[in-house]
């Protein structure tokens, strides 16, 4: 995309770390109330006509160059994470829309009763905001990134109509649906960032392909940089791609100043800001805060709560897959956008954990990646062709998305080996499922499989846990109005510095049982709003 | 493991993983050995598992001196010893077979790579709903 040349020696209104789901919703709305943004992002623009899924070897990329996993994509704008200590691997992308690249773009919302878990649960903390603080932001959201979906569902509070019908759930989802029909149980078909129909500017509709985590052709799903930046960019915001944040500084007063990085030669260079807003994920933000250490804030910026890198949450997965011989070509359409049930997802005082969980259908995939994954992989040897026959087109999945409540001991810190290809100390994460969250698990274990026999599966296959589904980074700098007990308040802004702001899922509380891009995108752009209209002093 | 190296151990081993099957020969028969060393030459994760297990079965000749279940026995051994690397090895190895129009046509699949063509999006039908809608709100007040 064509930028304007800026001055790259001005002092922004604002900085933005991160060009993702957050940065991108945070440019777009300062930019448009006049504010000087410049962005800076380690990774760089997609083509959308050389995402993989044109290519024969599309299968086997997903294992290494186009794999989710930063780990096993190795790309040098991807920062390595050690994940030995724990139980799940943060998966996501780096770059220009950040990982709404590689998303599902499944698009529910929280719950009122997330945001006050401490108080109608006892447990975890309370947001210092609530559903209704957010809802407007949510909306403006959806229109932004274009929802496909149907207003009505039983489970959610009431909502505006959706900016486009739902994403048709074809006949393996009324399969499953009418599964849930006859249980009594609840079921809706799920929102979506995908187009059902042509919305956005040059962005069509699905074609149903079936393969949106390796990126989207057809632009049907909602990235950022198709959808937040290119207003962005219209609107004045400098985007500088290829640039990686090694530090934020500060001034002899503390307050941010800007941000120290490294330009895509390697050369480093400092960019002066008045704000510095942080949209580099829940992995990514904490590991900035814990690297701009200084004699000042010895233990990391922000960090007086001592709480930056802590209550690392994911969101725990597990999965109840289906046989069905008499279904055909479960490849045919969306991945993982169909339906969901919230039957489970509020606490239930009568089961033996608080909290609870989401259904989220999904399809099925190709032969290569039906081979491989699943439960457990097919088997090699003489009966590895039988066991394919029977699961290879035949095969549908319900994902679990299990409450993770925070915990301290669930952290993102800097490891003491492990570097970057810059040189700067990688992530290092360590994280066990509580309790609570295996139990939640083991129930939805035990009904997904009531609801894919009542489906007519003739073989029924379970996951436990999910290993490679940290999609969810989220908690690591939270919110809350005790600065003893949370890094930045409501409003996004850091407790101890009044011009740093985080706006992606670290400033999470709870994580709720949903995917939480639609929740982290809406307090991006409250806070966007707050800056403009409480902050005008950061504005030149 | 180099494009130059002698793969007749890994076709072999190949053979026993993805054996013949109808009118297709095993993995190994169609030729997959090379495009296995080579495509794990561009990837240092792939090809350390492929070290791995090339590695720690017998040598060419002794492996093929077994008989069948000599050949799996020897594959199990690495399986066990070297989970992480030996599955990795057979996804790799599963990756590039299904990635092959003659095994795409005994399964009776399409073969396309998802796009540019995709597929047809059926059309939405609202009667779907009929059940659900019944249900009175439920999400807990706060
Ligand atoms: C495979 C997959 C499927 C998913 N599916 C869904 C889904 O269906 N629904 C849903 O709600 N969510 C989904 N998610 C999660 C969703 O993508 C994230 O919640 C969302 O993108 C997070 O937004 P963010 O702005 O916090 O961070 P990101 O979108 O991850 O963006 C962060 C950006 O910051 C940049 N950055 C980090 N550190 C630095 C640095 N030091 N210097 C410069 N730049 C830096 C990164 O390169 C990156 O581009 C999925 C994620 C993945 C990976």
């Amino acid at each position: 995309m064509t930028q304007p040349i800026h001055n790259p020696d001005r002092t922004a209104d604002v900085l933005i770390i991160g060009a993702g789901a957050s940065g991108a919703a945070v440019a777009a709305s300062l930019s448009e109330a006049g504010f000087d943004v410049v962005c800076i992002e380690q990774g760089h623009w997609q083509d959308s006509f050389k995402f993989p899924t044109t290519e024969p070897d599309w299968e086997l990329r997903s294992m290494s160059s186009w794999s989710i996993n930063p780990n096993k994509r190795k790309l040098p704008e991807d920062y390595p994470i050690n994940v030995e200590n724990s139980a799940v691997d943060p998966v996501m992308f780096n770059g220009v829309g950040g990982s709404t690249i590689m998303w599902v773009a499944h698009t529910p919302r929280l719950h009122p009763s997330d945001f006050r878990v401490k108080s109608l649960d006892g447990v975890a903390e309370d947001w210092p905001i609530s559903y209704e603080d957010l809802e407007p932001w949510y909306d403006l959201n959806d229109q932004v990134m274009g929802c496909a979906g149907i207003a009505g569902d039983p489970a959610n509070p009431p909502r505006s109509e959706r900016p486009m019908p739902p994403v048709p759930i074809g006949k393996d989802g009324e399969m499953i649906a009418g599964a849930f029909d006859r249980l009594g149980w609840h079921w809706w078909p799920s929102d979506n960032y995908v187009n059902s129909t042509r919305y956005g500017e040059g962005r069509d509709a699905c074609n149903f392909c079936g393969h949106n985590m390796m990126g989207c052709y057809q632009r049907a799903k909602a990235s950022t940089d198709l959808t937040y930046w290119p207003r962005a960019i219209a609107q004045g915001a400098e985007l500088v791609t290829g640039a990686r944040v090694r530090e934020i500084t500060t001034g002899a007063d503390g307050r941010a100043t800007g941000v120290n990085y490294l330009d895509s030669e390697g050369n480093n260079r400092h960019r002066a800001a008045r704000a510095v807003v942080m949209a580099a994920n829940g992995v990514g933000t904490p590991r900035l805060l814990l690297l701009s250490d200084s004699d000042k804030h010895p233990n990391g910026l922000a960090n007086s709560s001592g709480l930056v890198g802590k209550n690392l949450m994911f969101h725990v997965y597990a999965g109840v897959s289906g046989v069905f011989p008499d279904h055909e070509e479960p490849w045919v359409g969306p991945v993982a956008n169909i339906i969901l049930s919230q039957e489970f997802y509020e606490t239930d005082p009568d089961r033996d954990f608080v909290r609870g969980y989401s259904y989220q259908m999904a399809r099925g995939q190709g032969p290569g990646a039906t081979a491989r994954s699943g439960p457990k992989r097919v088997s090699w040897g003489q009966n590895h062709h039988a066991e394919l026959g029977r699961r290879f087109g035949n095969t549908l999945n319900l994902g679990v998305i299990g409450d993770d409540l925070p915990e301290e001991h669930n952290t993102v810190t800097l490891d003491d080996r492990l570097k970057d290809s810059s040189g700067l100390p990688a992530p290092k994460i360590t994280y066990r499922v509580s309790e609570n969250s295996r139990a939640l698990l083991d129930h939805a274990l035990v009904q997904g499989q009531a609801v894919m026999e009542e489906a007519g599966a003739s073989e029924v296959m379970i996951n436990q846990l999910s290993r490679e589904a940290g999609w969810h980074l989220m908690g690591t700098a939270r919110m809350g109005d005790d600065p003893e007990r949370s890094v930045v308040n409501g409003n996004g802004q850091s407790h101890d510095i009044d011009n740093l702001f985080i706006v992606d899922g670290s400033v999470f509380v709870t994580g709720g049982a949903v995917n939480p891009t639609p929740t982290i995108q809406a307090i991006a752009l409250r806070t966007a709003d707050y800056i403009t209209n409480e902050r005008k002093d950061l504005k030149a | 493991m180099t494009l130059n190296s002698d793969t007749s151990l890994l076709s072999a081993a190949l053979d026993r993983v993805i054996p013949p099957v109808d009118d297709l020969p095993g993995a190994g028969g169609m030729g997959l050995a090379g495009e296995v060393v080579k495509r794990c030459e561009a990837d240092s994760r792939f090809n350390a598992a492929l070290t791995t297990v090339i590695g720690a079965l017998p040598s060419p000749n002794d492996f093929t001196a077994l008989d069948d279940e000599g050949q799996d026995g020897a594959l199990r051994t690495v399986e066990s010893s070297d989970p992480d690397a030996f599955g990795l090895w057979l996804d790799v190895v599963y990756a590039i077979y299904y990635m092959q129009p003659a095994v795409h046509r005994r399964l009776s699949w399409h073969g396309r790579t998802p796009q540019p063509e995709g597929n047809v999006m059926p059309p939405w039908d609202e009667s779907v709903l009929e059940v659900a809608r019944q249900r009175e709100p439920f999400w807990r007040q706060v």
